[in-house]
């Protein structure tokens, strides 16, 4: 099967800055580079690449094309794959199953984007008919409804949020590839004190735009254990759920894609929520990853702030989380900013989180989500369950 | 008590329909709003879509909301951007009409302390210069 079959053998990725003084292609062979030095794997071997799509590329119909010209890549697939910050997780789950197939034998997934110095969307996207008129600003529109109606059915203890974003500084500052303007711890008060954006939703509440790459090679399970790469770390289980709830007129919106994606991954691994060594959730906003530990099953659904109260999510808690300080900590390289997080669990699991290393480095659970559709939470969930030892 | 901006001075940039949502831009015109009723289904849909979001085939009705519901959700843009900018705060809510709809749009003439999920509203509209209306959302008093 495509999951335990395959293997990733190296990772890499660039500081995160506020803006970058380099081309998202320059980012991109910064991350092939990496991979070369660190794997040993001679560039005429890859002959696979999967980019996360970017913001910098919003322009090009060509994007993954253009890229691996300017890498220099002789590739047998070569793929974008598009469905927002699921993207990088969403990559390597193709790539097990290019691999798999026999089409590919090493894959460079791929996630660059310099979405702060160069955002080249175009002002009228397809999707903004129903909201633009509205001064509805997005993404954290979208979550402050969200986190209104959360409030409503369930109660929200926003000191309970503040400790996620308090936990995750502390995780950035261990971070060298964090971006050096988040390096500060914060308290819970600085979170509860920022200001509103769209209320309930605060400044400490969301990322900050910055420009980055990050990336893996893959390639299958034999292969690795052949050429003696005894760090690999063995995708075990992947779900993915795109449009949830779309055929109801009314959304309930605290309930997400990762209710399914989760089981199915969950399924697919044969392991449950307490056997993850750390967790990595997508975090474009904090209440993104409460609503990520009910659905996953970390918790019931409507308890996320006593869970979030009863455990210690830092790098030497019971649940470590996020522990190079998520995106929100670490700054969002545009859409290759679920990389940041993946990187992080891969990170773990082959012992090299530095002073930031978890103690179990056995399995690890690292979450996509993207798109932020009309009326509902999000458009794609995903979820990879990561192993070390499999 | 913040009473919330109407956004009425807000030079809006008119939606550009598709060729499926022209009707629903068109009859604003006429300040109606239509729903998409999906007659094999007996349901409504929002916002206009090429397809029953319950079946996946078209020919679907168009049918004139009454105009009334209750707020589902909402948030206070304390922050935009261009054309919206310096006319914050503003309200953005879901709103669920009584046909088993949810439709986002603005709240006005409404107070920050008023705003509430399950507050009773009723449709009026906000002018755009291309001749068409906006459908927004104002407390029932």
């Amino acid at each position: 099967m495509a999951f335990h079959d395959s293997a990733i053998i190296g990772f890499a990725e660039t500081k995160i800055v506020e803006k970058s003084e380099h081309d998202v292609c320059a980012l991109g062979a910064e991350i092939l580079g990496s991979l070369i030095k660190s794997t040993g794997v001679e560039k005429g071997a890859i002959d696979g690449m999967i980019l996360s799509s970017s913001m910098t590329s919003a322009g090009s119909v060509f994007w993954s094309q253009l890229m691996s010209d300017a890498l220099g890549l002789s590739l047998n697939f070569c793929q974008t794959v598009d469905i927002g910050g699921c993207s990088p997780v969403g990559a390597l789950a193709r790539a097990t199953m290019a691999i798999d197939s026999g089409l590919c034998e090493y894959v460079l997934c791929l996630y660059a984007d310099t979405q702060s110095s160069a955002d080249n969307r175009p002002p009228k996207p397809f999707r903004v008919e129903w909201t633009s008129a509205l001064g509805y600003l997005g993404p954290p529109a979208g979550f402050g409804l969200l986190t209104q109606r959360y409030e409503h059915q369930f109660g929200l203890d926003y000191r309970a949020l503040g400790k996620l974003a308090v936990t995750q500084r502390g995780h950035a500052v261990l971070n060298d590839n964090a971006c050096e303007k988040l390096r500060k711890p914060i308290t819970v008060d600085d979170y509860l004190k920022s200001r509103m954006i769209a209320d309930p939703i605060r400044l400490l509440d969301c990322v900050m735009v910055c420009d980055g790459a990050s990336g893996l090679l893959v390639t299958s399970r034999k292969n690795a254990e052949r050429k003696g790469f005894t760090k690999a770390v063995i995708p075990l289980g992947y779900g993915e759920r795109t449009n949830h709830r779309i055929n109801e007129a009314i959304v309930d919106v605290t309930d997400t894609g990762h209710r399914v994606a989760g089981e199915a991954a969950f399924r697919r691994a044969g392991l449950k929520p307490s056997d993850m060594g750390s967790f990595h959730p997508y975090d474009d906003f904090i209440i993104a990853m409460m609503l990520q530990m009910e659905m996953l099953g970390f918790c019931k659904q409507g308890q996320g702030c006593a869970y979030i109260r009863d455990n210690d999510f830092t790098h030497t808690g019971n649940l470590p989380l996020n522990t190079g300080g998520g995106q929100i900590s670490a700054g969002q390289a545009g859409l290759a900013g679920g990389g940041t997080n993946l990187i992080e669990g891969v990170r773990q699991l082959m012992g090299e989180g530095g002073k930031r290393q978890v103690a179990n480095r056995k399995t690890a659970l690292v979450t996509g989500i993207g798109g932020i559709p009309y009326g509902r939470n999000w458009t794609t969930s995903a979820v990879m369950i990561l192993s070390s030892d499999a | 008590m913040t009473q919330l901006n109407d956004t009425s001075k807000v030079d809006r940039e008119p939606p550009t329909p598709l060729s499926y949502t022209r009707p629903f831009w068109d009859a604003t015109r006429e300040k109606k709003l239509l729903l998409q009723f999906d007659k094999r289904n007996s349901r409504y849909q929002f916002y206009w879509r090429p397809v029953s979001i319950y079946d996946g085939l078209g020919d679907l009705e168009a049918r004139e909301a009454a105009g009334t519901g209750e707020i589902f959700s909402f948030t206070i843009a304390e922050r935009s951007r261009p054309p919206f900018q310096g006319h914050e705060p503003f309200a953005i809510a879901m709103v669920t009409l009584k046909e088993g709809v949810n439709i986002m749009a603005n709240v006005i003439n409404c107070t920050s302390e008023e705003l509430r999920i399950g507050l009773p509203v009723k449709l009026c509209w906000l002018p755009l210069k291309n001749g068409a209306n906006l459908p927004a959302f104002e407390p029932v008093r």
